[in-house]
């Protein structure tokens, strides 16, 4: 993909644009821009400055206090937080483990639908569509029929084969999001690695059928190396999206020391039943800290794979 | 040169190969499938056979979608949350292409200079932890009394996709050719003019491609709905879990709920297959 | 080093009803340069992709030497080939690339290295060996995609249009050296082309195919002087043969001017049962500025050493254009009115296609 160079005003070449012009003209062109920009960064911006004067005070509203500047002490509390901590290593677990096993299935399949056969389309769409599903629903659906201890159809099959009904959710309730999540997110991995595979020219493969590679030496050899960039590209797109995931968690196991992660434990602390309005608000600014330095060196290298050519 | 249809049998390749190999995906196809079809069958059931071990044969019935959508007085009804999804939906998706059509007109047709800055800082909002901003947000909507209001809804979803939006217009716009604005250019068409007459109409299918992106996502959302509307304008996703009960087996209702909640995004998302690529990955993959 | 022969090779593309290549019967001797050129759509690259085994036969057969390879896999016909766009591997460096087929048969690493090194020799790749393709410019990437194919020395060469992504000169410089490094290698090679100028520089024999069938296998010199079909006359030769329909009846007018024919083509026309012919005269036998046909000149095209002369004559009642190669000065202009003679060699044709007869002929001192 090639990223245009920004284009010459059309008439300062000439050197015949009027003054007045030229210096109207960036603005004209930055028009048009305004309000998409003007709206983001409020949303955006305005929130976080709110945070940030929260952050300083010791605000509760159970018990009610008065918003008192305490200046940093949220801050300095906030390493000993246990809670804090076990709710970083949770969203670690959940979002790593859910990332590599989608991207690794994700391009198995991708392997499998690269090939035309029979009803291929209509594998492809009932292949998708546990993305489309809402993360609410597939949590419930999950909890409730798969995973039952009573009427899940998953201890159904285990039953059939001799093994005892467990019930999932409470006695593995990471490992059953985690399940949740590679199942919505394994398309995901799949659609992005499926272009990545029909963007390797034809061509090429035909030339190592020619010079002599086998189907799985072509693929360590020439595949693999090309599906790099988008495999890169899925596990950041995959890892921004899967790091603030809320709905199933909230439904699933409503908390719980095993499975809050990050976004679940801020709204606890918040809105959701702490009401430590000062702390909260630090969690919210330690947390945003962190996400924009994943998100530079993240930009670094989403910026190097557009500039890249392997990706079509 | 891409490839479209993907890998056929070469010459000399066995013929069991290939079955095998469509026999799995097929396979793998309906196991991924399986809990959503296990839903649609538990629709149909009697709560007495949604609640027993799995059965694949009874006899069907419509009764538990009358049960979910019948309005019952001070529970959330279908119709209510329907109504309030659709009408933010449909408002923020609108709204969201308002603002971003210009926008991506701003960085791709005409590039402003540092255009490339203002599409990562569009993206990098993407990384933000939304949970960061519900407190300030929550604040924000009661001191402007919008907290149980669709209005609130449709401003953060506007926010939620407009850097989707605008990615996903901008790499559809950049394909445009050149020479097309640049005849209208000569013709004397400014940016409504180029929009109406060139762009919109090439873009269209890329533009249907990022409004049902945007539909999907927003009607989809539960986060924001849930901490501020959870007493009036309450949307799908939280009716849905409306029907779990305490009191009561639900299993059969739940799926009901879950079917109808689930129907419009899959439906756009079938139809969006095939552009869908580049709105997940911002526009990197066409 | 090894024949090949297509006998009544065959495809038929999925869902459509006339086929790619139709029973294609030609015979390659071991070592020669044989080349497929047609305009697009005539079936050659898809007659090369069925010997390199990327695509199936529907009907017929294949062989290489005298193996039957019809159902045999690419990697094991020991071919090599040259794609269109050379289709480097993009990860790899050139000798990576070079070596790419070499290390999938597993030749141990010296081995290996040392045939790159000596391939990269001959076409001055040395200093690009570990460069990537996308830091070569375009010529480098033929040589590479060309050295590709030379390091495996397999027993024919396959090459797919392999200097039609070169600008002209290159192209002109690169074909000439093709054509040295075949003969030095002395291996059998099948070269596909459009170009037919190229086909008939390059090829010790050439095979012109139209929509899938053969139209014509021989030498150039044959192909140029015995064309078999309207086709081929048309098609070689640039530029094109002057075609002219008359009625078959003696005298064999055109414009107003009688044909004098040499008397072994009259009797073959005498023979031939239709009542119209073409006949056809290349443009070195139209001379301008003596002759009995009125003419005037339409364009000029001075190419410094000749000047083709593009004129129009009125024949059997409309507007009839030839063209003639006339050696330089040509003082003429557009718009002169000048005389028209014809001289040398003439093709008769069956307007259905294929030659009746070629002799010589000329126009009868009379008007």
């Amino acid at each position: 993909m090639q990223l245009d160079t920004v284009r010459q005003e059309p008439g300062a070449a000439l050197g015949t644009a009027p003054k007045h012009d030229e210096l109207r003209r960036p603005w004209r062109q930055r028009f048009p821009l305004l309000p998409a920009l003007v709206f983001t960064v409020l949303l955006t911006q305005v929130p976080f400055l709110m945070n940030i004067w929260y952050s300083l005070t010791d605000w509760t509203i159970v018990p009610p206090t008065p918003r008192t500047f305490i200046g940093l002490d949220n801050y300095r509390d906030l390493p000993d937080d246990q809670f804090f901590r076990d709710a970083a290593w949770v969203t670690v677990e959940m979002t790593v483990s859910a990332v590599l096993i989608s991207l690794v299935l994700g391009t198995l399949l991708a392997v499998l639908l690269d090939r035309a056969f029979f009803g291929r389309g209509v594998a492809r769409t009932l292949l998708i569509t546990p993305f489309l599903i809402m993360p609410v629903v597939a949590g419930l659906i999950w909890k409730n029929q798969m995973f039952s201890g009573l009427y899940g159809v998953v201890n159904w099959v285990t039953a059939r084969l001799g093994m005892d009904s467990i019930e999932f959710v409470s006695r593995y309730p990471l490992e059953s999001i985690v399940v949740v999540l590679v199942w919505q997110w394994t398309p995901f991995m799949m659609l992005i690695m499926l272009a990545g595979l029909q963007s390797q020219p034809a061509e090429v493969l035909e030339a190592a059928k020619v010079d002599g590679a086998s189907a799985f030496g072509t693929f360590r050899q020439l595949t693999l190396p090309h599906l790099r960039p988008y495999m890169e590209l899925s596990t950041l797109l995959g890892t921004i999206y899967l790091i603030q995931v809320f709905d199933q968690v909230a439904v699933m196991t409503g908390g719980g020391p095993d499975s809050t992660n990050i976004p679940f434990f801020v709204y606890q602390r918040s809105i959701g039943g702490g009401w430590e309005f000062g702390k909260a608000s630090a969690y919210s600014i330690v947390v945003v800290v962190a996400s924009i330095v994943v998100a530079t060196v993240a930009l670094r290298v989403l910026s190097r794979l557009l500039r890249g050519e392997e990706i079509a | 040169m891409a490839r479209l249809a993907g890998a056929q049998r070469g010459v000399g390749e066995r013929r069991s190969v290939n079955a095998v190999l469509g026999v799995v995906a097929w396979l793998t196809a309906l196991v991924f499938f399986f809990p959503v079809f296990w839903m649609i069958l538990s629709s149909f059931k009697e709560e007495q056979d949604a609640n027993t071990s799995p059965k694949l044969l009874f006899s069907p019935t419509f009764d538990r979608y009358s049960d979910v959508t019948g309005t019952s007085s001070g529970l959330l009804s279908f119709r209510e949350a329907f109504s309030n999804s659709f009408w933010v939906v449909i408002v923020s998706t609108v709204v969201v292409l308002l603002l971003a059509i210009p926008a991506a007109y701003a960085l791709a047709i005409r590039p402003v200079p540092k255009w490339r800055d203002v599409l990562f800082f569009f993206i990098s909002t993407k990384f933000l932890p939304v949970v960061a901003a519900i407190l300030p947000l929550w604040i924000l909507a009661r001191n402007f009394d919008l907290l149980n209001t669709r209005l609130v809804l449709m401003i953060l979803y506007t926010g939620m996709n407009l850097p989707l939006a605008v990615w996903m217009l901008w790499s559809f716009f950049r394909e445009i050719p050149r020479e097309l604005i640049e005849a209208a250019e000569l013709d004397g068409a400014g940016l409504r003019g180029q929009l109406a007459s060139v762009i919109l109409p090439i873009a269209l299918p890329g533009l249907a491609a990022t409004a049902l992106l945007c539909v999907i996502f927003a009607w989809n959302e539960y986060f924001y709905a849930v901490q501020l509307n959870p007493a009036n304008g309450s949307t799908i996703p939280i009716w849905v879990t409306t029907n779990i009960s305490t009191r009561g087996n639900f299993l059969a209702k739940l799926s009901a709920a879950s079917v109808l909640a689930c129907v419009p995004v899959v439906l756009a998302g079938w139809l969006a297959q095939k552009r869908m690529i580049r709105g997940l990955s911002m526009g990197a993959i066409k | 080093m090894a024949s090949v022969q297509f006998a009544s090779a065959t495809r038929l593309y999925p869902g459509t009803h006339e086929p790619a290549v139709s029973h294609l019967d030609l015979e390659i001797h071991d070592g020669e340069l044989m080349v497929l050129v047609g305009p697009s759509g005539s079936g050659k690259s898809t007659a090369l992709r069925m010997l390199a085994g990327l695509e199936p036969l529907d009907e017929g057969a294949v062989f290489i030497g005298d193996r039957d390879v019809s159902g045999v896999r690419p990697r094991d016909r020991d071919i090599a080939m040259v794609f269109q766009n050379y289709a480097l591997y993009p990860q790899l460096t050139v000798a990576e690339n070079m070596g790419f087929a070499l290390k999938q048969h597993k030749v141990p690493k010296e081995e290996r290295t040392a045939r790159v090194r000596e391939v990269a020799r001959v076409l001055a790749l040395e200093p690009f060996l570990d460069r990537k393709p996308k830091n070569l410019s375009g010529g480098q990437r033929q040589r590479v995609a060309m050295g590709r194919a030379i390091v495996r020395k397999p027993q024919v060469y396959l090459m797919d249009e392999p200097l039609s992504n070169l600008d002209a000169k290159l192209r002109v410089q690169t074909r000439a050296e093709l054509a040295e490094l075949q003969a030095r290698l002395a291996v059998t090679t099948v070269y596909v082309t459009h170009d037919q100028v190229e086909a008939m520089t390059m090829g010790h024999r050439v095979a012109v195919l139209r929509d899938g069938l053969l139209q014509q296998c021989d030498t150039p010199h044959a192909l140029y002087h015995e064309p078999a079909n309207l086709f081929v006359a048309g098609f070689i030769g640039s530029p094109a043969m002057n075609l002219f329909a008359c009625a078959s009846g003696q005298p064999v007018k055109i414009g107003d001017c009688a044909l004098d024919i040499d008397t072994a083509t009259m009797s073959s026309l005498a023979s031939f049962s239709g009542d119209r012919i073409l006949v056809g005269f290349r443009p070195e036998a139209v001379r301008v500025g003596e002759g009995p046909l009125a003419a005037h000149i339409r364009t000029v095209e001075d190419l410094g050493a000749e000047a083709f002369v593009h004129v129009a004559f009125d024949h059997e009642g409309e507007t009839a254009f030839a063209v003639s190669k006339m050696p330089a000065p040509f003082k003429g202009q557009t718009g002169d009115e000048i005389d028209v003679g014809l001289t040398g060699t003439v093709h008769v044709f069956d307007p259905v296609g294929p030659r009746i007869a070629t002799g010589t002929a000329g126009f009868a001192p009379s008007g």
